[in-house]
């Protein structure tokens, strides 16, 4: 009778003891932590911008002649075909999600540190970063959510802005954080080694952030009212980005699964020393091929591998395209080491948008000189094989001084479309859909029988997932013709 | 456990009478027809008079009659008998169980406790172990399938670990946990665990179907609850030895109709000939686009080795034997099982122990399980031991699937195949896609000359061998749940008893993947086909190793919770008032879950086959988390009686969980119930020989439900990908915002119905409407990413589900009237589920994968692509003849079964017994990516129906003009071959892939005999039957349904949605065996 009585009481005592006030405080998760520090964002934020750039883009690569379906694998037909809709999208739209995903944290970071005077360099980076970001958006889908993004708990269904007002936006921001800089940076915490892209070097961030508004001016160049190009010359003193001042990501990368740098790790060669899957199933087009070779460039065999000897292109559709044994697939000067830096504002690029510029009478200074420069830039990023000098040399690449300003774009756009190769196939595409150069040899088109249209898209269409999750903002902009509509700046 | 208890309230009320000295006596033993044994507690009594007795322990009887006496033997759950008495002094008795007596059926309700069905206000269900057990089921819910109105179980797969889903009364959260509460003698468990249970030490099951059946479980019971009794020891003093042994067999039985005219061609420029234009063999395709079979002699895949190696050089037609055929084996279960029980009226106990080894019809996969179970009672004055520990060992050995644990659980990307780029071939997968000129067999040894790496023809698959010889997953669960129960009853209206348990496991995995070294001959790609060897230009894929250690339930579900419970319960039931009998319980419930897991691993193994994480190159994959949830909660249940016919309950709880923040933690609800029983109190229906039973009730229940999990309440940063270099780290914000402001769900649930029992309850009538809504559903709601987050969890909206359950049970023929007997039952369930709204002008969310929510309409609903049609429905073509993808969506139906049927039938005849249940579910849509799959590589037979020739799209038409179109009669498809199947939008498309989801199954077939009768003279033995089984016999599918058991589902069975096969999965099989029972 006792021993149940005690064992009664000690079951008894046991639950009590648990009942303690705090024995259901169980709100902190102890796996993953629920605060974080400006410098860890920062570096998880650049290293996610680097990986956009080199890995979203592959379709603008194959439609922009500079990448094509390796005869080897079933291609993905619709792409081949532009037979894209909503529901069949292309990979561009992982840019919509990793674009989004990548702001928020730059946005948390600008949010964050607005009311801590001491972070006013994270916050300027941050902002100047969104500009980066949002510029890529307006450039995939002309208008996006914009003013009421990143609002989770009141506004879950953000309407869009359109992409002229976010431009004119961005400018403002740039400027605001271009004077954010000048005002407390030296004051303010260095970013230092978080900041993976210029080590904490804020006059840089300065530069960068004045070189993209150069690019949002570049971009506007076919619309009567620039107000990007208006701003130009209130901070024309700081200057644009030049050899030396380019934006690379280097976080550290490294010969280890994840650690690579990414666009070798998807288009060159894994850890293990395989070739990686965008490394088989992409290979050289005959467009881009044709048109170097047609300009006597060295830096193709830079761009793409050749096989015996010579390059072997293929051209987008055409179902007679050679296998993966005799085709060319991406070059070494782009796949150089699992541990390079991964570039997201280049010299050469910049160099050629002040070389329009100069052409346009924007800035100052000589448009052939900047041409020059950038070309030389671009020859020595992929160590091309052949002296720069003989190459500008030619009559056909030699800046035409004195031509008509649609000579002298012509001839920077397609020096540009030559130097963006692979790495920045958007930005190629976004050219050639700005102005219509380059002239190329072959129409891009594809050559599947199939192909719904002869003529490239003008644009992609919206995700599908906009379509699941934010409609009737997405039934807004209406019925997406991807071969008409047309990105604002547009020709 | 039932027959004891009844006992003890019997002896308790017995009256006993003094017998008359002109009478002789009588004795005899009572036994139950059923399993043989002594029945104690049967009423005997001579008819006319109130003069009786009762059979003690063993079951025996003494009683004095008259001459020409009539003995009544009765007793609750078997069908009274009769006897006039005779010379013969000793009368045994042989008793056959009714199939259910409504009215005296006692229900296991919350926590243990046992009611009469008379006093409930709410829908249940009585199983018998006999009936889980029927067709010796390794899993007990396996052994529930189509028996019980409104129970629907899902088997998900057929996996060698299936997963099993037991749904009650259909969905009710959009997307949280729709399942029952899986509760084993008071406690509740995580229902993983049900496969870890040995069948055959369950006594009976009841099904608490709705809200209100559970409100006194708690949150966790808001989706009703199946409660299990397990086996306490006998109380005939005697001991009693059971054995039984039985041993089944696995066949495929359901796979995909396939293709078998055409061979090899995928597409290849260089494979067309450049006179006819017509596609020519590729000996390295998976695709089957190719040439129609000719029976000529030709070369498969590339010489062995060297260009100038061995060709191997196989007839260009299709192979006798079907790859599936060829591949899948037969598999065998074998269980056996051993019980020991003994007790007297203080003491009781019993022991369990049970092996089941069982293998697939896959070849290699072993599940090997070893149960052990002590469970007993003792009784001392006023105070009460109940416990029961039960201990189980389970080792499985299976292939490495792309639906892995550690893939869908973990999120470690490992799949079942060396295979890097071009994509990782599953099992099933890699031989769906075998053309049909393969012999599969020739390639059965992964390291021979054809069926290696290197040489293994087919440039773009993988040796299915090799998945099953070189990359498994070995997991041993040990599983202990143990309980303790001590009880006081120091007067007739008070007991108390406090309840201990702990149920924990510890599961350990290790996934290990060979290393594969291939020849330079192989990586230079003599085809130039892209071949998989040529992606491993370093030489090899190197192996890899992942180990999971787990301590939860002892299953890999993440998590999967570690359960230490206390339950304190006061039971007052005074007798204040004459004709009222009242109960009064209060509790309370403390429990906490704890899980905690490592993974460690690395796909860089350095030496081969040597797995280890100290020998890899690079760095190891480590990941660690633990999870701990608690929860206190009060409550209250007063059960007024009024004399036996009117029955009131009231239930109130409040509960505080730990999930929620400080603000929302605590909530309560009540239930009420009522419940009428006419055929007690209305005089001219006291005594009917028509209606004999009639019971109505009612309910209105409210119950919370929390659907989320630890933690989900604040936002969080995540490694970002890549990071940490060296010393610099990186965080990014995590995807999913949570919110502190979440509330629980509420489920309110209006139930009434009707139990009617007929002419001495030879006909069985149930019925039961219910209602509910589902309040404040907890959602992770996509939400664009524009919001900086890809997923919100939110309180939003209401959903209703509302249906009809008919149980009917009739006993066509009884073994008193014909030498035959048949009971045959019936039972049918009508769900209607509705979305009523979610957020504020928001007509739809999306749910994953092809399911949504849509307001007004049923959930989950299958949404998808489909052609363009014009205004009456029919699909528009192309220039070229192709049918088109439309940008809208379209809807198809909803993912679960609106209607559900059980048909139960056995026949008797002598000693032999023939049972049968059949199911049939449908008013459901399943997306069979398996079909768009088959017809991406040409396999399936559908991809053939046209001979591969051009044809004009069936009911189609042109378009002409704006809103203008014209039937096409003359425009055929370009290519009827590759053109149309593969590249055109056709396969991209949903709609092609939707079939319904409705089929019947032969799911148990049973015939047993019953050989006691034959064993009469032997000592020792008591009984002894033997009996044929089998499950899931037949499966019968529209025609439309080419591709697999739509039963399947590529979800998981915490998930509600379902209507998604695909590729991954395995062939639907058929169980069919043998078992004997001793019994000494």
């Amino acid at each position: 009778m006792k021993k149940y009585i005690s064992i009664v009481t000690v079951f008894l005592t046991i639950g009590m003891a648990g009942c303690k006030k705090d024995y259901l405080d169980q709100e902190v998760n102890p796996n993953y932590p629920s605060v974080t520090t400006p410098q860890y964002t920062l570096a998880g934020a650049e290293a996610s911008s680097a990986t956009i750039l080199p890995l979203d883009y592959p379709e603008y690569g194959e439609w922009g002649g500079i990448w094509c379906f390796s005869g080897s694998y079933t291609p993905v037909s619709q792409f081949q075909e532009f037979a894209v809709s909503i529901s069949v999208a292309p990979s561009p739209n992982d840019a919509w999600n990793d674009l989004y995903s990548n702001l928020t944290n730059y946005n948390n970071l600008q949010v964050s540190s607005e009311s801590v005077p001491a972070d006013a360099n994270f916050e300027a980076i941050a902002m100047i970063m969104k500009a980066f970001d949002f510029e890529q958006l307006v450039d995939n889908y002309n208008n996006v959510p914009y003013t009421q993004a990143f609002q989770p708990s009141t506004i879950l269904f953000p309407a869009y802005d359109t992409g002229q007002f976010i431009y004119n936006d961005l400018v403002k921001q740039l400027d605001a954080a271009i004077a954010l800089i000048s005002k407390s940076g030296a004051s303010a915490t260095n970013p230092g080694t978080s900041d993976i892209i210029y080590g904490g070097n804020m006059a840089n961030w300065q530069i960068f952030a004045n070189t993209l508004k150069l690019r949002l001016a570049i971009r506007q160049s076919n619309l009567s009212t620039n107000v990007a190009q208006a701003d130009l010359a209130s901070t024309a003193s700081i200057g644009y980005i030049g050899v030396g001042t380019e934006a690379d990501c280097q976080p550290g990368y490294t010969d280890a699964l994840g650690k690579q740098n990414p666009f070798y790790a998807v288009y060159g060669f894994d850890q293990n020393g395989n070739p990686a899957s965008g490394y088989e199933t992409q290979r050289a087009n005959i467009v881009a091929s044709n048109l170097m070779k047609s300009l006597n460039d060295p830096r193709d065999s830079a761009y793409y591998q050749t096989v015996s000897g010579a390059i072997n292109a293929l051209q987008l559709g055409n179902p007679q395209n050679a296998s993966n044994a005799i085709s060319s697939p991406i070059g070494p000067g782009l796949i150089k080491s699992s541990s390079q830096p991964e570039p997201i504002f280049t010299s050469y690029e910049s160099l050629f948008l002040q070389a329009e510029a100069a052409a346009r009478g924007w800035i100052q200074g000589s448009a052939a000189a900047f041409y020059n420069a950038a070309i030389t830039a671009s020859f020595n990023a992929v160590n091309a094989q052949g002296s720069v000098t003989t190459y500008l040399a030619q009559s056909a690449v030699a800046y035409p001084t004195g031509g008509t300003l649609n000579q002298q774009v012509q001839a920077i756009i397609t020096q540009k479309y030559i130097s963006l190769n692979s790495l920045f196939n958007l930005e190629a595409y976004n050219e050639f859909r700005r102005t219509g150069f380059p002239v190329l040899p072959q129409n891009p088109a594809s050559q599947d029988p199939a192909a719904v249209s002869q003529t490239l898209p003008t644009r992609i269409p919206y995700p599908l997932s906009e379509l699941n999750t934010n409609t009737n903002n997405l039934n807004a902009q209406g019925t997406i013709n991807i071969f008409t509509d047309k990105i604002f700046w547009a020709k | 456990m039932k027959k004891k208890l009844l006992l003890i309230i019997g002896l308790s009320l017995a009256v006993f009478f003094p017998a008359f000295a002109q009478n002789h006596t009588y004795t005899g033993t009572v036994t139950a027809k059923d399993d043989g044994l002594p029945v104690p507690g049967v009423s005997v009594k001579i008819k006319g008079t109130n003069t009786g007795v009762q059979t003690g322990d063993n079951g025996k009887y003494t009683i004095s009659v008259p001459a020409n006496g009539v003995l009544v033997f009765s007793y609750i759950g078997f069908t009274a008998q009769s006897i006039t008495v005779g010379p013969n002094l000793v009368i045994n008795v042989v008793l056959v169980p009714t199939s259910q007596q409504l009215g005296e059926v006692v229900v296991t309700t919350a926590l243990g406790v046992k009611h009469s069905e008379k006093e409930l206000g709410y829908s249940t269900a009585e199983i018998t172990a006999k009936q889980v057990t029927a067709t010796a089921a390794t899993n007990v819910a396996n052994g529930l399938t189509g028996k019980v109105a409104g129970l629907a179980v899902y088997e998900l797969d057929n996996s060698v670990d299936p997963n099993i889903a037991i749904v009650l009364r259909g969905n009710r959260s959009l997307e949280g946990n729709n399942n029952a509460l899986i509760v084993l003698d008071g406690v509740p468990m995580p229902g993983a665990l049900l496969s870890s249970i040995n069948p055959n030490d369950i006594s009976d099951i009841s099904i608490l179907k709705g809200a209100g059946a559970a409100a006194i479980y708690g949150s966790e019971a808001s989706n009703g609850v199946v409660a299990i009794t397990t086996k306490r020891g006998s109380a005939t003093n005697k001991p009693t030895i059971t054995y039984e042994n039985s041993v089944q067999a696995e066949k495929v039985a359901f796979y995909p109709k396939l293709q078998t005219s055409f061979g090899t061609y995928g597409g290849e420029g260089n494979y067309i000939n450049g006179v006819t234009g017509f596609t020519e063999y590729v000996p390295y395709e998976n695709q089957e686009y190719g040439p129609a079979y000719n029976g000529q002699p030709v070369q498969l895949g590339a010489p062995l080795d060297s260009a100038n190696g061995t060709k191997d050089i196989v007839p260009y037609k299709a192979y006798p034997v079907s790859p599936i055929d060829a591949f899948f084996q037969t598999g065998i279960t074998e269980q056996n099982d051993m019980s020991y029980s003994q007790g007297d009226a203080k003491n009781s106990i019993f022991v369990s122990a049970q092996n089941a080894y069982r293998t697939t019809v896959v070849p290699n996969d072993k599940n090997i399980r070893d149960a052990f179970s002590v469970r007993g009672h003792h009784t001392d004055g006023i105070f009460s031991v109940d416990y029961s520990v039960e201990y189980s060992k389970t080792t499985i050995s299976t292939y490495i699937g792309n639906n892995n644990p550690l893939n869908t659980q973990y999120g470690i990307s490992l799949p079942g195949s060396y295979v890097t780029t071009a994509g990782a071939n599953d099992l099933y997968s890699s031989i769906l896609q075998l053309p049909a000129f393969y012999n599969i067999k020739a390639f059965e040894d992964p390291n021979s000359d054809l069926g290696n790496a290197s040489n293994y023809p087919d440039a773009y698959a993988i040796n299915p061998y090799w998945i099953i010889d070189e990359a498994r997953r070995d997991e041993q669960r040990d599983i202990l749940l143990g309980q303790i129960k001590l009880a006081v009853d120091p007067t007739k209206w008070l007991n108390i008893s406090y309840h201990v348990s702990d149920n924990f496991g510890i599961d350990q995995e290790r996934y290990t993947k060979a290393e594969v070294d291939f020849t330079p001959y192989s990586i230079s790609d003599p085809f130039g086909a892209g071949s998989n060897p040529a992606v491993f230009k370093s030489g090899k894929s190197p192996g890899a190793v992942y180990d999971v250690y787990q301590y939860g339930d002892g299953t890999n579900n993440n998590p999967g919770f570690a359960r230490l419970q206390g339950d304190a319960l006061v039971d007052l039931h005074p007798s204040l008032l004459k004709n009222f009998k009242t109960d009064l319980l209060l509790g309370n419930s403390i429990y906490q879950l704890y899980d905690k897991y490592q993974i460690t691993g690395s796909s860089q193994l350095l030496v081969n086959d040597f797995y280890n994480i100290n020998t890899i190159g690079g760095q190891p994959v480590a990941q660690e988390a633990d999870y701990l949830v608690r929860n206190i909660s009060f409550f209250g249940d007063l059960n007024i009686n009024y004399k036996g016919f009117l029955n009131l309950e009231g239930t109130y709880r409040n509960e505080q969980d730990s999930r929620l923040s400080k603000a929302e933690r605590s909530f309560n609800y009540p239930s009420a119930k009522i419940s009428f029983v006419p055929t007690e109190i209305i005089p001219s229906l006291k005594n009917s020989d028509i209606l004999t039973y009639a019971k109505f009730y009612g309910s209105l229940s409210q119950v919370g439900n929390i659907n989320i999990g630890p933690y989900e309440i604040n936002n969080l940063y995540g490694i970002t990908n890549g990071f940490p270099y060296g010393s610099l780290g990186g965080l990014t914000a995590g995807t999913t915002n949570f919110s502190p402001t979440l509330k629980p769900e509420i489920t309110t649930e209006t139930e009434v119905g009707t139990e009617l029992a007929f002419f001495k309850s030879r006909f069985d009538f149930n019925f039961s409407y219910y209602n509910s809504y589902d309040r404040n559903q907890t959602v992770p709601i996509s939400t664009t990413i524009a919001t900086g987050y890809s997923t919100s969890i939110l309180n939003i909206g209401e959903t209703q589900s509302q249906g009809y359950e008919f149980q009917v049970t009739g006993q066509i023929f009884t073994p008193a009237t014909s030498k035959i007997g048949w009971t045959l039952g019936g039972n049918f369930s009508i769900n209607n589920s509705k979305v009523i709204s979610l957020l504020p002008g928001v007509s739809q969310l999306f749910l994953g994968g092809l399911d949504y929510a849509v307001v007004g309409q049923p959930f989950p609903l299958l949404k998808g692509t489909d052609f363009i049609r014009d205004p009456q429905g029919q699909v528009v073509v192309n220039s070229v003849g192709y049918p088109q993808t439309a940008s809208a969506l379209t809807t198809f139906g909803r993912t679960t079964p609106k209607y559900d049927l059980g048909v139960t039938s056995t026949w008797s005849y002598k000693f032999v017994t023939l049972s049968t249940v059949f199911e049939y579910r449908g008013g459901d849509v399943v997306y069979n990516s398996l079909g768009n799959s088959l017809a991406f590589t040409g396999s399936s037979y559908y991809s053939a129906s046209n001979g591969r020739q051009r044809f004009i799209y069936p009911n189609s038409v042109i378009q002409t003009g704006p809103n203008t179109y014209v039937p096409n009669t003359g425009l055929s498809v370009q290519d009827g071959n590759y053109g149309f199947w593969q590249t055109s939008q056709f396969q991209a498309t949903n709609s092609p892939w939707v079939t319904s989801g409705a089929f019947w199954k032969l799911r148990e077939l049973n015939l047993t005999f019953n050989l006691d009768k034959f064993i009469k003279q032997t000592k020792y033995m008591k009984g002894l039957s033997v009996a044929l089984t089998g499950r899931n016999l037949f499966i019968w599918t529209p025609k439309e349904n080419t591709y697999t058991d739509p039963e399947f589902s590529d979800t998981l069975p915490t998930s509600g949605a379902r209507g998604f096969s695909d590729i991954n999965e395995l062939p639907g099989t058929r169980v069919f065996g043998g078992s004997v029972k001793v019994t000494f």
